[in-house]
């Protein structure tokens, strides 16, 4: 069992009968949905497209109201929500821009992720000027040096060659072992491998809704499991 | 992108002149007048009396013309609409048929509206006294600046040899505020038209109010008159004495004191922003202004009449103060009628 | 960029009064109507400098009317995207205004502060300033939501510093109206000296059309067409090196 797997597990978010129709929309995107998040963990929100996994996670993160039912969220939690089409500011270079986000006591970590995140050599550019893997690092980078229990990571890594994004996972997780994200894909395989709990989301006329599934939840010193692995994956192609 | 602005040029050039051409109405020369276009100098009010009289009292249907009467305006140039073929007659005052002549304008004078000239300068005696031109010294007169109060005022001036730097000019415009507040104590008005209207104001706030006359000081500087161009005189002279004949008797019948009340009637109808009661006092000092000979009954028939010495002195002070650069001789445009 | 604009001006120009003196001498149209090149030329030479001067002194208000209107414009803007209510008051009231006619409104600022220098500059800073507002406004009040979240949900926004995205964003645009706007101002002032004012180039432009000499409005359009071009590439050319200077 890896050292997060130990530590002891606390429900961040509760969500009951959630029911939300997008405004302009005849079609409930959720019917009586609920799930629930623990901290510490890698999670995921896996699902097919336009099935509402932005929608959730703006909710869960309080940037969509208008719904019925109730998400409970822990009193301190600090909830982060992040995507793929953020941009930096485009009048300052990169390393100014960190450096004018990071709190004092986390620059010990700045140094750490730009290395660990590869994006050193991209630091006296402007965001612009980024390739969009590398526009998506160094996103994810600055939520990361933030005050924050929980991280919602939608797409964040979408543009990012899977073998860097491997390396980026295993390195938040071993980073921010006490920490919650949810990690938003359509990267089956990577979810299954990572992730603790996979919150599988299907359309709104399918009972229930979500469905939980436990990962792999692998980290740099596990050794791959590949037939648990295939088993999860199955579970999750079927469950969506 | 050279070959197609060269391509783009010349079809621009096309373009502008062939919608210009066609918005010119048809010269004079061609064969037909009907209707007639009479273009006037300033919007419908007193100074159109007689004009607005001939169209509702049908002077001109019995000449068995058809007479579109159109408003002037501050940009409107009747002489430049003749010369377009956009207008057949026009009402231009005299210094635009002098400038006109003297850039070789074809145009004419038929008759001339006013005996004087109905420009003058208002002013407060309670403020200022102005017993005599002398007295315009260290005043502050509104002039407008290239209009023909300016060089009226200047000729008055030079006449009574009184410096300009004696005087203190005011530029003026619309708006009479600066009048109102004193800053300037003399300003330009048309005696027959706004006069009253200002007049009338003051004087109900108990401000009384004089006006100086530069006719009376001997300033002889012709107002309006009706034009037309030499060709259409040339080929269709009973058109013009058609025209002419109906607009002068329609004048006269206009400043006819028997007719005030129905004159007041067509002109309220065409004027209806000015009410009956300004305008009964506007047509008794218009009537003053085109038949000066005392009373209408000695002067009605002399209505229209040129005065050629009016004209030449006119010429003169334009030609003194170099708006025109060589003289016109315009006695030789001016249509005198027997 | 200064030959370009001056290249196309003059195009403009020579088409405009080639194609006026074709008229002329098509219609045989005498010189009191459109006057002869020679007599264009010789009107040159006399009042070239006279309106030059007359012309800078309408350019000199014109820029300042158009710099208080950007910066009015900024302000509103900004007091406008606050709070919802505002703003929208603020747009249907710029909406309305920039509707009358400026002409009819100007009597009545004439009226109110006389003949001089604060009228032309009224003036002309209310012809560019609604649509400078409007289009100001419709950038301020836009999100620019892949910048912005970061310090939303961070809680590090300021109005300062969504103003600063928004602007920056956007700074093609805004160099754009702004430039446009600079005409609008000019004419603005022109405008203004030709209804009530006592100097600048409308002034001397209305004196000219009482004295029925279209040579002299020839002479003065040419000379604001050339002071209006040089200004608008003064002014692209700042925006050119405020963006390459921001954008790095």
């Amino acid at each position: 069992m890896s050292q997060a797997n130990r530590r002891q597990i606390t429900m961040l978010i509760e969500c009951n009968d959630l029911n939300y129709r997008y405004p302009s929309s005849q079609a409930n995107l959720f019917r009586n949905l609920s799930c629930r998040i623990s901290i510490p963990g890698f999670h995921a929100l896996f699902g097919p497209s336009g099935v509402g996994k932005t929608t959730l996670a703006k909710m869960i993160a309080g940037l969509v109201e208008g719904f019925s039912g109730k998400i409970t969220v822990h009193p301190d939690t600090g909830i982060l929500y992040t995507y793929n089409l953020e941009r930096l500011p485009g009048w300052s270079l990169a390393k100014d821009h960190l450096a004018d986000i990071t709190p004092h006591d986390r620059m010990p970590d700045l140094k750490k992720l730009t290395e660990s995140f590869g994006i050193q050599g991209c630091l006296e550019s402007r965001f612009s000027k980024l390739s969009l893997g590398q526009q998506n690092r160094m996103n994810l980078t600055r939520y990361l040096l933030q005050d924050f229990n929980f991280l919602i990571m939608d797409e964040s890594l979408a543009n990012v060659d899977e073998a860097t994004r491997e390396v980026i996972i295993l390195q938040i997780k071993q980073l921010f072992p006490q920490k919650a994200f949810l990690y938003i894909s359509h990267n089956v395989m990577e979810v299954a491998k990572f992730c603790k709990i996979i919150l599988v989301l299907r359309s709104a006329d399918k009972s229930p809704q979500i469905t939980e599934i436990k990962g792999q939840n692998q980290t740099d010193q596990d050794i791959p499991d590949h037939p648990a692995l295939e088993q999860t994956m199955l579970e999750i192609v079927h469950a969506s | 992108m050279k070959n197609f602005l060269k391509k783009l040029i010349p079809l621009a050039m096309v373009v502008f002149m062939v919608i210009a051409i066609s918005s010119c109405g048809q010269k004079n020369g061609s064969s037909s007048v009907d209707p007639i276009n009479y273009r006037l100098k300033w919007l419908f009010n007193i100074s159109s009396a007689g004009d607005l009289w001939a169209d509702v009292n049908g002077h001109f249907q019995r000449q068995g013309l058809t007479v579109n009467i159109k408003p002037g305006g501050p940009e409107r140039d009747a002489i430049r609409e003749l010369e377009l073929g956009r207008a057949h007659f026009g009402v231009a005052s005299a210094d635009q048929v002098i400038r006109a002549v003297s850039k070789g304008s074809p145009v004419v004078v038929l008759v001339q509206l006013f005996q004087i000239n109905p420009l003058q300068w208002i002013y407060r005696p309670q403020h200022v006294t102005i017993e005599s031109p002398e007295d315009l010294t260290s005043k502050n007169i509104g002039i407008t600046f290239g209009g023909n109060d300016e060089t009226i005022m200047r000729a008055l001036l030079s006449k009574y040899q009184i410096g300009e730097n004696e005087v203190n000019f005011f530029s003026v415009r619309y708006d009479y505020t600066p009048f109102y507040k004193g800053d300037v104590d003399l300003w330009p008005i048309y005696r027959n038209a706004q006069a009253v209207i200002i007049g009338k104001r003051l004087q109900e706030a108990n401000d009384p109010i004089a006006f100086f006359d530069p006719h009376s000081a001997g300033i002889r500087f012709v107002a309006n008159s009706v034009v037309t161009t030499q060709k259409m005189l040339k080929d269709h002279p009973e058109t013009v004495k058609k025209f002419t004949q109906a607009l002068v008797s329609a004048w006269i019948e206009a400043m006819d004191p028997t007719n005030t009340e129905k004159v007041i009637e067509a002109v309220h109808h065409f004027d209806p922003d000015t009410s009956p009661e300004i305008i009964v006092e506007q047509l008794k000092i218009t009537r003053d202004l085109t038949i000066p000979f005392g009373d209408f009954e000695k002067g009605g028939q002399f209505f229209g009449k040129i005065d050629l010495a009016a004209w030449k002195e006119t010429e003169n002070m334009m030609l003194n103060q170099q708006l025109i650069h060589a003289p016109v001789n315009i006695e030789q445009y001016l249509n005198v009628w027997d | 960029m200064l030959h370009r604009r001056l290249y196309q001006f003059f195009i403009v120009y020579g088409i405009g009064i080639c194609s006026l003196f074709s008229i002329k001498y098509i219609l045989n149209l005498s010189d009191y109507v459109i006057p002869s090149p020679i007599e264009v030329w010789l009107t040159a030479v006399d009042v070239f400098m006279r309106y030059s001067v007359n012309v800078l002194d309408t350019l000199s208000v014109a820029i300042i009317g158009h710099v208080l209107s950007i910066f009015m414009a900024i302000v509103v803007g900004i007091i406008a995207r606050l709070t919802t209510g505002i703003g929208t008051l603020i747009k249907i009231a710029a909406f309305n205004i920039q509707a009358y006619p400026i002409v009819a409104v100007a009597p009545i600022i004439f009226i109110l502060l006389g003949d001089g220098l604060a009228s032309r500059l009224l003036i002309a800073s209310m012809i560019c300033y609604f649509p400078l507002l409007l289009s100001i406004l419709g950038i301020l009040t836009q999100p620019v939501s892949d910048i912005e979240h970061f310090f939303q949900m961070t809680g590090r926004m300021t109005w300062q510093l969504e103003v600063k995205i928004r602007i920056f964003e956007n700074i093609s645009k805004l160099i754009m109206v702004i430039t446009g706007s600079a005409t609008l101002a000019m004419v603005g002032t022109i405008v203004a000296e030709f209804i009530a004012a006592n100097a600048g180039i409308g002034y001397t432009i209305r004196i000219a059309l009482y004295q029925s000499d279209l040579a002299k409005i020839l002479v003065a359009l040419f000379i604001i067409g050339i002071s209006t071009s040089i200004y608008l590439v003064c002014l692209e050319w700042m925006g050119h090196m405020l963006q390459k200077k921001w954008e790095g």
